[in-house]
C-alpha cells in the first residue's frame, strides 16, 4: 500500500485559484526545480486550448491551468513528449484527474514515461462539452468561471461524464494536489502525495503542516453524491448498451468515422486493428457472410468496431468524455464505454489509472483468479 | 434460403483448439473411433491464448451458432502460462457477451488435455446438443450490422 499523506500547506487564494497555481509553478521554474511545465493555453483565435510545454516562465502568464474544455487529452500530450528518449527534463504536468489516470494507463503500456514527470492534479469542476463551448467561447469562459467559484459540484453545464464523475480529486498517482474546494475559499490546500511532491514543496520552502481532514471529508461527501448520480445515470445507459439490438439502435446514426477511437487516450495502438487491411474483408468473405447470415450492412463491421473497442479498452477507460466530444452525430459514446468499463473493471477487481506499476488486467494473471473471473469461466474443468 | 427452425436445424459450430492438447485429444478421439457430433469445424491454433475477441466476434458475426475453445488444463500450458491469459481473456469475452446479451452459453471454454480423447468427445457432443437446443444464431437475419 502506498503511504497516504495527511498534511497540506494552506496558501492564499486572494488572486484566484488559477493565478495561485501559476505563481507556484513559476516559482519552481525560477528555482530550477523544474525544467518545463506542461499546461493548457488558450489558442490565439480564442476558441480552443492547446497543450504547451513551457520553459520560459514569462509565457506561463498566458497559460490557463484550469481550462474550461478538454480538446486534447493531457495523457496524449504527455505521451508525445515522454515516450521516446531518456527524458532528463524535469517536467510538471498539470492535468485533470481523468487525464492523469489515462497517463497512468499509458505508462503501464510503455506509452508514457513518468520517471522525470511530476503529476499535479486539482479538484476538477468538470469540463464543458466542446459543442457548447464552440457556440460561444466567450460565454463558455464565463460559465466555467462561475463553476470554479462554486463549492458544490454543478453538473448542469458540464459534460455528461463529468456530471457523473466520482474520481475528480486527488489520486494515488498524484504527486501534488491542489485542494480547491478548501474549507474557506480564501485558501487553497497544496497537498504533497509522493516523495516527488514533497521534494518540490521543500524546494519552495513550503511546509505542509496543516491538517487536511476537513477538506478530505468534504471531498468524500461530494464523491458519495457523485457515486449515486453515476449509478442512477447508468440505470438509464444500461438500456442503451445491454442487448445487441439496443446497441445496434444506439449506434444507428454512427457514420463510422472512428473519431471516438482516434481521440481516446487509451486506444494507443499505432494502427487500430479495425483500420488495418486485415480487418477489411475481401469479396469472397463478404459473399460468405451474406450466405451465412442472409444479409450484410456495408461497409462491414461498423458495429463490430464498437464491440471490439469495448473489449480492447473498456478495462482502461477513464471516463474522460473525449469520445463523446468528438462524435459528429452526438452518440453518448463516453457514457456507454464508462458503463461497460465500470462493469469489466469490477470483474477484474481493477480500477483504471489508480496504481502506478500495476499491470493492466490482460497483461497479467493469478493462479487463483478473482471471484468474478472464476464465475465467468465456470465449467471449463468439466 | 430455407428458414431454419429448431427442428431441422444443423448448427454451425467452430472449435478453436490448442495444438498441444485439445487438438491432439480430437485426434485421439478420432483414431479411437469415438462417436463425435459432425457439426464442429475445427481450427487449430498454437495456443488457446492466440484467440483474440475479434476472432470470436468475427465468427459469431459471420453466422456461427456456437464457439468452442479448447486449451490445456491450468498449469499444463506448453508455453507455461498461455492458458492463464486465456482464462482472463475468456472471462472478458463472456462479460462483454453478457452485456450484449449475445447468449454467453454459445461460447464455451474447455480444458481438455492430449490424453482426454473421451472427454473431448463428451464435450463436443454435449456442446452440440446445447447449441441445437439454443437454436440458430439470433444475429443472423439482422441486416443492420
Ligand atoms: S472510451 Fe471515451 S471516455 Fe473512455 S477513455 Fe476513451 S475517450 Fe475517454
Ligand atoms: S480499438 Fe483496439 S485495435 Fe483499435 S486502437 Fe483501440 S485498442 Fe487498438
Ligand atoms: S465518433 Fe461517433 S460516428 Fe464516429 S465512429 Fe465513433 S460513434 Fe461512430
Amino acid at each position: 500500500m502506498k503511504k497516504s499523506y495527511t498534511k497540506g500547506a494552506k496558501i492564499s487564494n486572494s488572486k484566484g485559484s488559477r493565478k495561485t497555481i501559476l505563481n507556484f509553478l513559476k516559482g519552481l521554474l525560477k528555482k530550477g526545480s523544474l525544467d518545463a511545465v506542461l499546461i493548457p493555453m488558450r489558442v490565439p483565435a480564442g476558441d480552443s486550448y492547446a497543450w504547451v510545454l513551457i520553459k520560459d516562465k514569462k509565457l506561463l502568464d498566458d497559460a490557463n491551468p484550469i481550462a474550461p474544455i478538454m480538446p486534447v487529452q493531457g495523457a496524449n500530450a504527455l505521451s508525445s513528449c515522454t515516450k521516446k528518449g531518456k527524458g532528463n527534463l524535469k517536467i510538471a504536468a498539470l492535468m485533470r484527474p481523468c487525464e492523469i489516470r489515462a497517463a497512468i494507463e499509458l505508462s503501464k503500456l510503455n506509452q508514457v514515461n513518468l520517471e522525470s514527470v511530476t503529476l499535479i492534479s486539482y479538484d476538477c469542476p468538470g469540463a464543458l462539452p466542446m459543442s457548447d463551448y464552440l457556440q460561444d467561447p466567450g460565454e463558455g469562459e464565463k460559465v466555467f468561471d462561475s463553476l470554479l467559484k462554486k463549492r458544490d459540484r454543478d453538473v448542469e453545464s458540464v459534460k455528461p461524464v463529468c456530471g457523473i464523475c466520482d474520481n475528480f480529486s486527488i489520486l494515488p498517482a498524484s504527486d501534488l494536489h491542489f485542494g480547491l474546494s478548501a474549507d474557506s475559499r480564501d485558501n487553497i490546500l497544496l497537498i504533497p502525495n509522493s516523495k516527488k511532491g514533497t521534494g518540490l514543496l521543500n524546494k519552495m520552502d513550503i511546509k505542509p503542516s496543516e491538517d487536511i481532514s476537513s477538506w478530505a471529508k468534504n471531498i468524500e461527501e461530494l464523491k458519495k453524491v457523485q457515486e449515486k448520480k453515476r449509478k442512477e445515470r447508468f440505470e438509464y445507459v444500461k438500456d442503451m448498451v445491454e442487448g445487441f439490438d439496443s446497441l445496434v439502435k444506439t449506434f444507428s446514426a454512427c457514420v463510422g468515422c472512428h473519431n471516438c477511437e482516434s481521440v481516446c487516450p487509451v486506444c494507443y495502438c499505432r494502427q487500430c486493428y479495425f483500420e488495418s487491411e486485415t480487418a477489411k474483408p475481401d469479396i469472397e468473405s463478404i459473399l460468405l457472410k451474406t450466405k451465412n447470415r442472409g444479409s450484410i450492412s456495408l461497409p462491414a463491421d461498423r458495429i463490430m468496431f464498437h464491440v471490439g473497442r469495448m473489449v480492447h479498452m473498456s478495462l482502461s477507460c477513464v471516463s474522460c468524455g473525449l469520445c463523446t466530444d468528438a462524435c459528429p452525430v452526438s452518440i453518448p459514446v463516453a457514457e456507454l464505454f464508462s458503463y461497460v468499463g465500470d462493469r469489466t473493471q469490477q470483474t477484474f477487481e481493477y480500477r483504471s489509472g489508480e496504481e502506478k506499476g500495476e499491470p493492466i488486467p490482460m497483461k497479467t494473471y493469478r493462479k487463483e483468479e478473482t471471484k468474478g473471473i472464476n464465475e465467468l469461466v465456470k465449467g471449463a474443468e468439466g | 434460403m430455407k428458414p431454419e427452425g429448431k427442428d431441422n436445424f444443423t448448427p454451425k459450430i467452430v472449435g478453436y483448439l490448442c495444438n498441444w492438447c485439445t487438438y491432439a485429444a480430437a485426434d485421439m478421439a478420432g483414431s479411437s473411433k469415438l462417436e463425435i457430433a459432425p457439426e464442429l469445424t475445427v481450427i487449430k491454433v498454437m495456443c488457446s491464448s492466440r484467440i483474440d475477441f475479434n476472432m470470436v466476434l468475427t465468427t459469431f458475426f459471420n453466422g456461427a451458432d456456437g464457439i468452442l475453445i479448447g486449451g490445456c488444463h491450468p498449469g499444463d500450458c506448453h508455453y507455461d502460462k498461455g492458458n492463464y491469459y486465456t482464462r482472463r481473456r475468456f472471462a472478458l469475452f463472456k462479460d462483454i457477451m453478457k452485456i450484449l446479451k449475445l447468449d454467453p452459453e454459445r461460447l464455451q471454454l474447455s480444458w481438455i488435455s492430449a490424453s482426454e480423447g473421451n472427454r473431448y468427445a463428451e464435450v463436443v457432443n454435449s456442446f452440440t446438443e446445447k447449441i441445437k437446443k439454443l437454436g440458430p444464431n439470433p444475429l443472423n437475419g439482422n441486416p443492420y450490422f
